[in-house]
């Protein structure tokens, strides 16, 4: 049987995760393969909405990484996204999702290997955990 | 209504000269940016953090109106602005003429790579052999010498270092595109192409000149041939016939001047058609051959091409202004006679070295270790004033941010390694000026343990067992003390930059006698000669806030000099787009991919097969090379064959930030919201895909998501705000002179609003400067001026009692005398409502006439009404009002006031004995100067803690000053003749101001900027500017310099009749808006409001700036973005899974 290889949405906001996303491939870091990085303006944007509709169209997890606190350039969205994280990561189980699915980082715009580095994480965290059965069967 | 605009010249790419490029850029001008360096960011590109957030927050610099103009990402990466023309890697070479008329002679450095080739995939760097210091992690690391100079940079170029490559020729091989010419130092690196259909002719050439002069010879026997090969590869010379069978030489010589503009042409002719030839001169070729000829003719005129390419290539542009933006260099401490140890011991960095090493993008990945031993760090020591305040290095100066970055160094490195590491700051005055300043160092020493100690290091020895750091200085008392650190952090000052005197000389600018030009009395960046200004740092080092502030100020001296006449104005170059209305149409994309000269191989047919299945996309076009006029006539021909509505341009990162979105809406005639672009090569070259099977799945998702997002944009025309072209300014003190004297100049009517009977503030006290310019005169002329411009409208003994509206049409109501009302309409506001001397508690003040403030003493001067007795002693006690809770802040003026005072005093009395009693002399910048002549004056300064103040005894007409004398160790008991408070400065109460503008006040009460670094000049409110003193205690010209960029600031709003909507701008839906305002408490901007007449939700457009915060928070879809429309953020969901 092939190695379980998780798929991972990344919502990485415009101006820092996005700027290090890219940084990490200038400097051609690797970092595994099945990362989707879909960019916003802003984690501040992320509806819930998005994070439920990729758990359930069959992501393993998602990631929304943003700017470090105090420094998100729309003064604080990133602290609005840190709130609805931590109350989506309650509301999670209930739909069958283990919490570690979601997570939340900082990563900023000059901080390549960081990008790569929690990428590498989060994919052997997920492999750990494994897939995740909610797109198969929703518990309600 | 608009001003005069021209084309202005900004010379210096960093964070000043950007935000110069980009108001001016902003306010209708075309910019030529030039930078010396291979990227621009200048010194921040290699900072990571900044206080007092420690992080970045350049891109708040970036344009907030009209959004669209400039690409919306890190700034660090680059700038890309329609209006601003960038050249790195270039230098100036002659400035003449004056102001409207000057000519600028250029001078480019190849960095032998194709820009429009380069992918930045780094295989040529895999293969190059050649490792050198790389100057971006200050000579920490290596890099090879085919490098991309800024890692983060975008697009990520590379470039040859021509001094250090050996031109082995490996990276030419493993370029995928064909992107690098190598330095043509080198003869066979020199390509000639031979166009002939003549195979005699052909052979002959070639053998010449391959085998006889070792050049890189190619031959073509057609003229499709040639060209064939003019796209696969460039080439310096083409040797070309005129008359060859199918394309003969005169179309072969058209279509390469489009195709490969810099190759150089000779023409090869029969005598019979040697007027053909001369002909094709007049089209582009350089000169001509007659056949036949001998190689004594042919090679001087090849070596002709190969000496002009091997040297560099100058250009000329006619500009109407000058602003030189250079900024500073940094001090070597290497080249000093005290070294400190640096680049001996190992553990001696300097602070940018500091900053590089504890970067994650740094050589070490973000560990702290000493570069030299890699030995671990855990006592770190800043040791100040190195290459400032000391005439050993000929620094009689103060850097005036080195305090400030070591505060910062050492927060960062404490929040980063923990709070085992030790860091201590060395230093003589914690030169905590500026606004925020005095709070950021109190947090550091309370908050993050770092530990401040006085005394200046002299010696650095290294313990030879333990190869620990043992650094030797004398404290306050005197005594010699010693420590022993792991590193040692060398706060460097400043010097000239490298290209002062180059510059100094072309533009006959004097320079003072450090070697930084000079401007003009009262302005900080005006100079001597018509049309050449100066920004940012310069005139001296300055933090991210002046340059900022001095550079915008620059920008607006210089668009006000074209304003005057003496150039024919340019009337508006940004013509309101006309776009299709495809509203009612159903979506229909075309998708154009760029194959970047081939190195992509595509199966359109295959690509279509693996996208999702999608009613709107019609299909997808191949072209060869985007960014060739070849590859735009390609487009031309695609997009006037089919009737699609929207336009996914798939290419390199270097197509989404240059102008293509805007060429193809003009060709289009579609709105630049229905034009998007994907990076498709990033993802293929960089994962090394070209070749593999994947490369068509790995496109498909790319595009899928492009598609996606594209199916949503909005297919209304953006919509249009419009400007009241009128400003208010309030207060008619010098920067509210300043401010409404720099907008009525550029023809915007204002309304000047003084509360007082007369105008002045307090120019109407204070003598004359530092620097001995006198008051009075300069006074009379800014009133003269005021009462004098006819768009200026004075309205003294009034103030502002209402505001509301939206920005751009503002609706404000003034209370004049006898409580007459007002109501008119602004475009925006400059608020200039100053500050005045803070009221003294203590000291003694009160109870003896012989205790005076700093104007008190200042009148008396100008009266003569002082009288001290003979031989007489004078006192002045610093901070006597300020730099503790709960004003604790720096008013930037009193230290430097006290220097001028006793010289005054000592001036007409040498006798006189005076004392300063100080906490830190803040003489930032060359004011240090005043402080090293009043020392050598007599002046004596006695160092106080704030713990152990000074006391006055007052005891009828003997008054008396108690302080502890920290060298003696022992308390002193002065008898003073006077007692002069400096008790710094407080703005004038404007909580009344705040609340009826809308806008917050900081702690202290002064104005809150919109970003203290970043935008300094900008209230928390979009279209309300401040300046002055109610923005920040300062100098005179400071305040002046404040006013010119908030004037700048509002130029930007005022300069057009609209502004257009920027593409991620929110909306209301107002049909499903259930009117529970949770998007009003969660705009960051305010700038939604709820119009109680309508009875809904308003958006001010130009306050939106897109971060979809009110999006996320509605529980009704009601308010949302366009282009991020939930819809199609769950098709990009569904296409980024599929």
């Amino acid at each position: 049987m092939e190695p379980f290889e998780p798929t991972i949405v990344a919502f990485v906001c415009n101006w820092c995760t996005y700027t290090a996303a890219d940084l990490a491939g200038t400097s051609r870091l690797s970092y595994p393969k099945n990362i989707r990085l879909i960019r916003v303006m802003c984690t501040g944007m992320v509806d819930p909405q998005y994070v439920i509709k990729a758990l359930l169209e069959g992501a393993d997890a998602v990631l929304v990484s943003g700017c470090h606190p105090g420094d998100c350039h729309y003064i604080n969205g990133n602290y609005k996204a840190r709130r609805r994280i931590r109350l989506l990561k309650e509301i999670l189980p209930r739909f069958g999702f283990e919490p570690e699915r979601l997570r939340l980082t900082w990563i900023g715009a000059s901080d390549g290997i960081q990008f790569a580095e929690i990428m590498r994480d989060l994919t052997s965290q997920i492999r750990a955990i494994g897939p995740s059965q909610t797109r198969q069967t929703m518990i309600i | 209504m608009s001003h005069a605009t021209g084309h202005i010249l900004v010379v210096g790419a960093g964070i000043g000269g950007m935000r110069t490029a980009m108001d001016l850029a902003e306010t209708g001008h075309a910019v030529t940016l030039v930078e010396h360096a291979p990227h621009v960011g200048g010194l921040l590109a290699s900072l990571d953090h900044q206080f007092p957030t420690n992080h970045c927050g350049m891109c708040r610099m970036l344009p907030r109106l009209d959004r669209d103009q400039s690409v919306q990402a890190c700034l660090r990466k680059g700038l890309t602005h329609e209006r601003i023309h960038i050249r790195t890697d270039t230098d100036i070479m002659a400035i003449d003429g004056d102001t409207g008329n000057l000519t600028v002679t250029l001078r480019q450095k190849s960095g032998y790579v194709d820009a429009r080739r380069c992918m930045g995939c780094g295989a040529c760097a895999d293969v190059c052999p050649v490792d050198i210091p790389d100057p971006f992690n200050a000579g920490l690391s290596t890099r090879k010498a085919i490098h991309s100079p800024l890692p983060h940079a975008w697009p990520a170029l590379y470039q040859i270092d021509g001094t250090a490559c050996t031109r082995c020729g490996e990276c030419r091989t493993v370029c995928p595109t064909n992107a690098i010419v190598l330095p043509a130092g080198e003869k066979s690196h020199f390509r000639v192409l031979v166009v002939d259909d003549e195979a005699i002719v052909r052979e002959s050439i070639r053998d010449w000149l391959r085998e006889e002069e070792g050049f890189h010879v190619d031959v073509a026997d057609s003229g499709p041939a040639g060209l064939s090969l003019l796209t696969n590869a460039p080439y310096h010379l083409m040797l070309l016939d005129i008359k060859m069978p199918g394309m003969d030489g005169v179309d072969v010589l058209r279509q390469a001047s489009t195709l490969s503009p810099d190759t150089q042409v000779i023409m090869m002719t029969a005598f019979a058609t040697v007027e053909t030839a001369v002909e094709a001169m007049k089209i582009g070729a350089m000169d001509y051959l007659i056949k036949p000829f001998e190689p004594d003719a042919l090679i001087p005129k090849v070596m002709q091409v190969y000496d002009r390419v091997a040297a560099m290539t100058d250009q000329t542009i006619q500009v109407q202004a000058v602003i030189l933006n250079a900024g500073t260099t940094l001090y070597d401490p290497s080249s000093g006679k005290n070294n400190l140890g640096y680049q001996t011991h190992p553990g001696v960095v300097t602070s940018l070295e500091f900053e590089r090493i504890i970067s994650n993008s740094g050589p070490f990945a973000g560990k702290l270790v000493r570069p030299k031993d890699d030995r671990p760090v855990q006592r770190l020591a800043w040791l100040q004033c190195v290459g400032s305040r000391d005439f050993q290095s000929d620094g009689d100066f103060c850097s005036s941010v080195c305090c400030m970055i070591s505060i910062k160094e050492a927060v960062l490195a404490r929040e980063k390694y923990g709070p085992n590491l030790d860091a201590a700051i060395y230093y003589m005055d914690m030169r905590t000026y500026d606004k925020s300043f005095q709070r950021y160092r109190d947090a550091a020493e309370r908050d993050h343990g770092i530990r401040f100690v006085r005394g200046r290091v002299h010696t650095m020895i290294i313990d030879p067992e333990t190869q620990d750091l043992v650094i030797r200085y004398a404290d306050r008392s005197g005594d010699m003390q010693e420590s022993i650190v792991d590193m040692a952090v060398l706060a460097i000052g400043q010097r000239p930059a490298r290209a002062m005197p180059k510059l100094a000389d072309m533009c006959h600018l004097p320079l003072n006698s450090w070697g930084f030009a000079e401007t003009q009395p009262f302005s900080l960046t005006r100079t001597a000669k018509p049309g050449i200004f100066l920004g940012g740092s310069f005139t001296g080092l300055k933090d991210i806030r002046e340059t900022v502030i001095l550079s915008s100020a620059a920008g607006l001296n210089a668009s006000r000099a074209l304003q005057s006449g003496v150039t024919k104005p340019v009337t508006d170059a940004l013509p309101a787009p006309r776009t299709r209305d495809v509203s009612r149409e159903l979506p229909a994309i075309r998708i154009l991919i760029c194959t970047c000269h081939q190195a992509l191989q595509i199966d359109t047919d295959l690509l279509s097969r693996r996208l999702r299945p999608c009613p709107s996309l019609l299909g997808i076009d191949i072209v060869t090379a985007i960014c060739t006029p070849e590859g735009s006539e390609a487009i031309g021909r695609i997009l006037n064959a089919s009737d699609f509505n929207r336009l996914l341009v798939a290419a390199c990162p270097q197509e989404m930030h240059s102008g293509i979105r805007r060429d193809l809406a003009q060709m289009t005639g579609l709105d630049r919201n229905l034009i998007d672009c994907v990076d498709i090569h990033t993802p293929i070259f960089r994962k090394g895909l070209t070749e593999h099977p994947d490369i068509h799945a790995e496109m498909a998702h790319i595009l899928d998501m492009g598609i996606h997002r594209l199916a949503g944009a909005n297919p209304l025309a953006s919509e249009l705000t419009p400007i009241h072209h009128h400003a208010l300014v309030v207060g008619g003190g010098v920067a509210g002179m300043t401010a409404a004297l720099a907008l009525a100049d550029h023809g915007v009517p204002v309304d000047l609003v003084e509360k007082n009977a007369t105008l002045g503030g307090n120019l109407c006290w204070i003598q004359e400067t530092l620097q001995g310019d006198k008051i009075p005169p300069f006074r009379a002329e800014l009133e003269q001026k005021i009462s004098k411009h006819p768009n200026i409208t004075l309205y003294t003994q009034t103030t502002v009692a209402g505001f509301s509206g939206q920005t751009g049409g503002f609706v404000t109501t003034l209370e004049g005398p006898e409580k007459k009302v007002t109501t008119s309409r602004h475009g925006a506001v400059i608020l200039a409502t100053g500050g005045m001397e803070t009221p003294v508690q203590g000291y003694g003040y009160g109870q003896s006439p012989a205790i005076l403030t700093q104007k008190e003493l200042e009148e008396q001067i100008a009266t003569h009404a002082l009288n001290i007795g003979d031989p007489g002693s004078v006192v002045m006690i610093q901070c006597a009002g300020t730099r503790e809770e709960p004003r604790n802040y720096c008013s930037r003026v009193c230290c430097a006031t006290s220097l001028k005072q006793a010289m005054m005093l000592k001036s007409q009395n040498p006798e006189l004995a005076v004392y300063i009693l100080y906490r830190d002399m803040m003489t930032y910048g060359f004011t240090e100067h005043l402080y090293t002549r009043a020392r050598k004056a007599g002046v004596v300064f006695i160092a106080y803690d704030p713990e152990a103040k000074p006391t006055v005894m007052v005891d009828g007409n003997d008054v008396r000053v108690r302080v502890m004398e920290p060298v003696l160790n022992r308390v002193l008991e002065i008898q003073a003749d006077r007692v002069i408070l400096a008790a710094g400065m407080i703005p004038s109460p404007n909580t009344d101001i705040c609340g009826i503008f809308g806008i917050k006040p900081d702690p202290d009460g002064f104005y809150q900027e919109a970003d203290i670094k970043w935008r300094p000049v900008e209230s928390t409110r979009e279209g309300v500017f401040v300046c002055g003193i109610g923005l920040s205690p300062g100098t005179i010209s400071e305040s002046i310099a404040t006013a010119e960029a908030a004037a700048q600031k509002a130029l930007a709003l005022l300069f057009r009749p609209e502004i257009l909507r920027s593409r991620t701008t929110a909306r209301v839906r107002h049909s499903l808006c259930s009117l529970c305002q949770l998007c009003i408490s969660a705009c960051p901007y305010g700038a939604r409001q709820m119009e109680s007449d309508l009875n809904r939700i308003v958006i001010d457009p130009l306050m939106c700036q897109g971060c979809g915060a009110c999006a996320a928070i509605c529980p009704n879809d009601a308010a949302v973005m366009d282009e991020w429309l939930p819809q199609h953020m769950f098709g990009v969901i569904d296409a980024a899974l599929a």
